[in-house]
């Protein structure tokens, strides 16, 4: 392929006009000495060689009927995702610079943020940043600017691995320290644990997931007040789809929360592309990073959309900015914009529910099966729950992969307490049919 | 003007539902449960399909105007990228899936790393990060790590004036200290200067090349020699790497660690401001500092190594935008070495060519030759209070995006142009020619019309002022 559109003549048209005979010339201020001689890169293929050549990579990828979540879910994308996103209009477009020639991009951020806000009952969205584990770490470093004279952070030990690596790079060469919160017997965070940890007075954020890595609901309310009362910012990680049913961060008094946004019309994608959200309260606007669109006028009193807050950010601020963000995850947000507005508060709701009810027919089934029990009996999940085994999980893995089913995470290299321990994640995706067969594969097992 | 959502026709069918074939009552505990309304509009799908579309409308995109936005790279986006990006086999993988079921996946990754190491001359990729931002960041924690290693204390970043202002902010971001550099009118580099800064604590020097006045560092050797005998590394930021494929490699000029922006030079489209994607090069030496896993390929198998112990970690979730990564590894597989070349050479021959449209007719700080980009300083043609933010707000009048402007912060009035070598000599003429008008005759003639401007958009021009002094950043609930 060859994506330019000159001819001979135009070139020759164009030197011309610079006053060079070649376009070498154009290159002569490059030392001769590391002119490259050749570049070693096959290709040349035309489009239907292309379509051809990446079917049969394809074909080396397995698509199965999957149990698996742990970060990256199967949800159902409505047509009108893919339509919006698919528009050349907003596909093509850079970040939106110059706002009046940009309007579609900067609306549809708004409403974004718009929906986000509603979503999480926080105040302020920013317009998305590149997934879960960044939204994570950069609250943190938002808890260490507004909290300058303390150190700690606390983290969950709960909190997705990932996103907990994630935080320890980002944090690697600042002033910080992390403790890590243990999991309780129950899968839960406790709030004594908090208790003795927020004592010693130094404690920037405590930063808790629910649903929790391991599907649990954490007691949020409860939490918040033991660490809002220490002084503390409260980070919540969030999976915005379970607010449909689940306290919003709002309602425990959370000053962020921030999550991933894959869930929200974005498929799986091996893991990317997805958008990580990130809400505060008020008080907390002028920290965020990354882009915030605001709402403003024309010169007429028309209603218009412009990036706003913009002496935050790096393009003006440099090395005092608030992130060093620049490009995030526009085009994934405005999937999560378009997944958002069409659901109606009962329909969203219903979603939510219906992943619950679905996981929780699952579990009921599996922790029945002989050599499988429930690892928290009496846990409150979303769409994820733990099963104990006695049975080889390589082996149920196998089988169950033979069967064109991903099955439930292998939990065992994570802690000495979860040996033997799996992660099953069913979401509204998954047909009774699907989940029985399953079962059925398990219980031969 | 087009409504918000929260103002759209609300239905009693929402456009979107789910039915369960599973009934079981589910019970959430009061404590946990939500109490606060969703507040989630409910509307049609015919509604909601012509409100985004006639949003959409209301962009001005590279699919429909000349994006001519410097240090943006603004090309063209092959459609062939989206269509195999579409594929169900890339669409639906899981990244926890066995690694046996994703060597597809892998391949495509290693594939890339491999080219992008022949195409800059650095030993080994890393992909996983997300932006270009991201791989400074990276890169700059590769060196701090690397420094550590070596038990020695270097805790400075020396950044021209002329670079992005993600290069301090990323530096910033490291633990580093900042220690500017004053760059020439051209934008570059003096040797002499650059010695007298360079201290035992400065950890690397952070150049842009060609840099962002679309100029090559000339004495880039000697600019090597000197970062490197004062035992520092050089760092390459790669946004402007569309002007040199295939002509000179980073690696080859002293480069120790480098990023790429995918989105920019390897033709994956913006998304309106992402996702987009920022590997990281570097050279053997630094290797085991960088993100964890690493894909291997051992005979024609691939596997992830996760145990790298003087790694810097991992940098996000998973294994990086793997679509962004898919879209520029079909680029390249499009072009091969020799396309790849030509869209270099063919970037530079059109840069050259609209800057020589304008030379002898606007200040250009840098000269009268450039790379792939350049920069007008237009201030001296300017009265009537008229400024580049007006000359910028005309252009959307003609149909064109505007530019870059008033970056890089060295340049007065800075106007940025880089038309990439997608655009015919159609394009470029005629953009010239209405830019010319503007600045020759309209600012004469006709300020009040640059001083309005833009006329012709779905607004006219946006109070930015208003909008940082009283924000309003959501709707308001109805």
């Amino acid at each position: 392929m060859n994506y330019i559109s000159q001819n001979q003549k135009d070139k020759c048209d164009m030197l011309k006009v610079i006053g060079v005979n070649s376009v070498n010339e154009l290159f002569d201020m490059i030392p001769n000495s590391l002119k490259v001689k050749k570049l070693n890169i096959y290709g040349e293929k035309t489009e239907q060689e292309l379509l051809n050549y990446f079917a049969n990579i394809a074909l080396k990828n397995k698509i199965f009927v999957s149990f698996r979540g742990a970060g990256i879910y199967d949800h159902y994308i409505p047509s009108l995702v893919d339509e919006v996103i698919g528009r050349s209009e907003f596909l093509t477009a850079y970040t939106p610079y110059q706002a009046e020639a940009s309007q579609g991009t900067l609306q549809t951020i708004f409403e974004y943020q718009s929906l986000i806000c509603s979503l999480t009952g926080l105040d302020v969205s920013n317009a998305s940043l590149y997934d879960g584990a960044t939204a994570v770490a950069e609250a943190a470093l938002l808890s260490l600017k507004v909290n300058s004279k303390k150190n700690t952070i606390l983290i969950s030990q709960a909190l997705h691995p990932e996103y907990i690596q994630t935080i320890r790079t980002y944090l690697e060469n600042s002033r910080a320290k992390i403790i890590m919160l243990d999991i309780s017997l129950d899968g839960s965070i406790k709030e004594s644990s908090v208790e003795a940890a927020v004592n010693n007075n130094d404690i920037a954020a405590a930063i808790i997931q629910s649903p929790n890595y391991f599907g649990i609901i954490e007691n949020m309310q409860a939490l918040s007040c033991v660490i809002k009362k220490s002084g503390a910012l409260f980070i919540a990680v969030v999976n915005p789809i379970s607010l449909g049913v689940f306290q919003a961060p709002g309602e425990y008094n959370a000053d962020i929360a921030v999550g991933e946004g894959q869930v929200l019309g974005s498929p799986m994608s091996f893991g990317g592309t997805t958008l990580g959200f990130m809400v505060v309260k008020k008080s907390l606007e002028w920290k965020m990073p990354g882009r915030i669109v605001g709402q403003t006028t024309d010169k007429n009193g028309k209603r218009g959309f412009v990036l706003t807050l913009q002496s935050r950010e790096q393009h003006i601020r440099r090395e005092r900015a608030t992130s060093n963000i620049c490009t995030n995850a526009s085009l994934n947000a405005l999937a999560a914009c378009v997944f958002l507005s069409g659901w109606g508060n009962h329909g969203f709701k219903n979603l939510a529910e219906t992943n619950m009810s679905k996981a929780k027919y699952a579990f009921n089934k599996i922790k029945s099966l002989n050599g499988f029990k429930a690892k928290f009996k009496d846990a409150v999940f979303f769409n994820e729950f733990v099963i104990e085994t006695k049975k080889n999980i390589k082996m149920i893995n196998k089988i169950l992969l033979k069967n064109s089913i991903l099955g439930p995470l292998d939990l065992s290299g994570t802690s000495e307490f979860f040996k033997n321990c799996i992660l099953f994640c069913v979401t509204e995706q998954r047909t009774k049919c699907e989940i029985d067969r399953c079962i059925k594969i398990l219980s031969e097992i | 003007m087009e409504k918000l959502l929260n103002e759209l026709p609300s239905s009693d069918v929402a456009a979107y539902t789910i039915k369960s074939d599973i009934k079981i009552d589910v019970k959430v505990p009061e404590h946990l449960k939500r109490s606060i309304s969703l507040g989630l509009p409910s509307i049609t799908e015919n509604n909601l399909l012509r409100h985004f579309t006639n949003l959409s409308r209301k962009n001005y995109a590279l699919s429909t105007v000349f994006y001519p936005l410097g240090s943006c790279t603004m090309k063209h986006n092959p459609l062939i990228n989206e269509r195999i990006v579409k594929s169900e086999a890339f669409n639906s993988i899981h990244p926890y899936q066995p690694t046996e079921s994703l060597q597809g996946a892998f391949e495509i990754m290693y594939g890339l790393e491999k080219d992008l190491c022949e195409l800059t001359g650095m030993d080994y990729f890393s992909l996983q990060q997300a932006a270009g931002a991201h791989g400074e960041f990276a890169g700059l924690l590769v060196i701090a790590k690397y420094f550590k290693s070596i038990k020695q204390s270097r805790t400075k970043i020396i950044i021209p004036d002329s670079a992005h202002g993600t290069n301090p902010a990323s530096a910033s971001l490291a633990g580093f200290e900042i220690i500017s550099l004053k760059s020439e009118s051209d934008g570059t580099v003096l040797p002499e200067k650059l010695k007298k800064i360079l201290t035992s604590e400065v950890a690397a020097v952070m150049l842009t090349v060609p840099n962002t006045l679309g100029t090559f560092e000339k004495n880039i050797l000697e600019i090597s020699k000197i970062v490197h005998k004062n035992g520092s590394l050089l760092y390459y930021d790669g946004a402007n790497l569309n002007a040199v494929m295939g002509i000179v490699k980073p690696g080859h000029m002293g480069f120790d660690v480098m990023h790429i922006n995918l989105h920019k030079t390897f033709s994956a489209p913006h998304g309106g401001g992402g996702p987009g994607s920022g590997p990281i090069g570097v050279k053997s030496f630094l290797e085991p500092f960088i993100p964890i896993p690493r894909i291997e390929k051992n005979k024609s198998k691939f596997t992830l190594n996760y145990k790298k112990s003087e790694s810097i970690g991992r940098l996000k979730s998973f294994f990086g935008n793997f679509h962004v990564i898919l879209k520029a590894y079909i680029y390249i597989k499009a072009l091969g070495g020799k396309g790849l070349v030509s869209v270099s050479e063919q970037a530079v021959l059109n840069a050259n060519y609209m800057l020589a449209r304008l030379r002898n007719k606007v200040d250009i700080p840098a000269g009268d030759r450039c790379m792939h980009e350049f920069v007008l300083s237009p201030k001296s043609l300017f009265r009537d209070n008229i400024k580049t933010l007006d000359v910028a707000k005309r252009l959307l009048d003609y149909n064109y995006y505007a530019p870059t402007i008033y970056f890089p912060l060295i340049v007065e009035e800075a106007i940025m142009i880089e038309p990439t070598e997608t655009e015919s000599k159609e394009t470029l003429d005629t953009f010239i020619d209405i830019l010319s008008k503007i600045l020759f005759d309209e600012i004469i003639k006709e300020p009040q019309k640059i001083k309005e401007a833009p006329i012709n958009t779905t607004v006219c021009r946006l109070n930015e002022v208003e909008a940082a002094r009283n924000p309003i950043l959501k709707w308001k609930k109805q």
